[in-house]
């Protein structure tokens, strides 16, 4: 395969960087109500979750910016769907943690 | 999936285009922990939290239609069929706009009484 003038596959593992670093802000919003004097357990609990969402995401941002080394880079279906639900899964929680 | 598989670059192009939607999602998400965390609170009850909540379910449903359209876009892209049309971000758009409308008569209100 010839190589691609247009660095898709770079330009795409770069938007995965970038998605990864807006998930980052919004993890460390969701932990800090943890660091706040006199937090309950259940602060404690929605920050842990929010750590292991962000790791997914995270992870997930990874193991695709690797899988776009392979040519063709084959658009990572269960990726997209997963990272998208992981998504969902902050906002529910941003949504708990504001009722708290 | 049917179809013919399409150019790749093509499908990067779509990835790009979801993980856009995606942050348009972690932003407003980021918007609305930010509301509940930042603003102090405002002489209607609840409004503080009505405001991040909002800003909250916004996210969850850019997020819901990003992985939606990604996924239209790739099965017309493999059919060779016209790519979905959508409303959505004029939609948006218009939401975002009218909120900042509000945040604006509120400040005004403010500032003036």
């Amino acid at each position: 395969m010839s190589r691609d003038p247009g660095a898709s596959a770079e330009r795409t593992r770069l938007a995965w960087r970038r998605t990864g670093l807006s998930a980052t802000a919004v993890a460390l919003l969701a932990t800090r109500p943890a660091f706040a004097p006199g937090a309950g357990t259940w602060t404690f609990l929605a920050a842990g979750a929010a750590m292991a969402l962000w790791a997914g995401l995270i992870g997930l941002a990874y193991r695709r910016a690797r899988g776009l080394n392979a040519l063709p880079p084959q658009p990572g279906r269960l990726t997209v769907t997963t990272y998208a639900a992981l998504t969902i899964g902050l906002a529910v929680l941003g949504g708990a943690l504001v009722m708290l | 999936m049917a179809g013919e598989k399409p150019d790749y670059r093509f499908s990067l192009a779509n990835e790009r285009t979801f993980l856009a939607w995606i942050r348009t999602a972690l932003a407003l998400l980021a918007g609305g922990l930010a509301c509940a965390q930042f603003l102090p609170p405002l002489p209607i009850p609840h409004l503080r939290e009505g405001i991040a909540v909002a800003l909250l379910l916004l996210g969850g449903v850019v997020a819901l239609r990003a992985v939606d359209h990604w996924a239209r876009t790739e099965r017309a892209m493999r059919l060779g069929t016209d790519l979905p049309k959508s409303r959505f971000p004029a939609v948006l758009a218009l939401i975002v706009a009218l909120g900042a409308l509000l945040l604006v008569v509120a400040v005004l209100i403010k500032a003036f009484s």
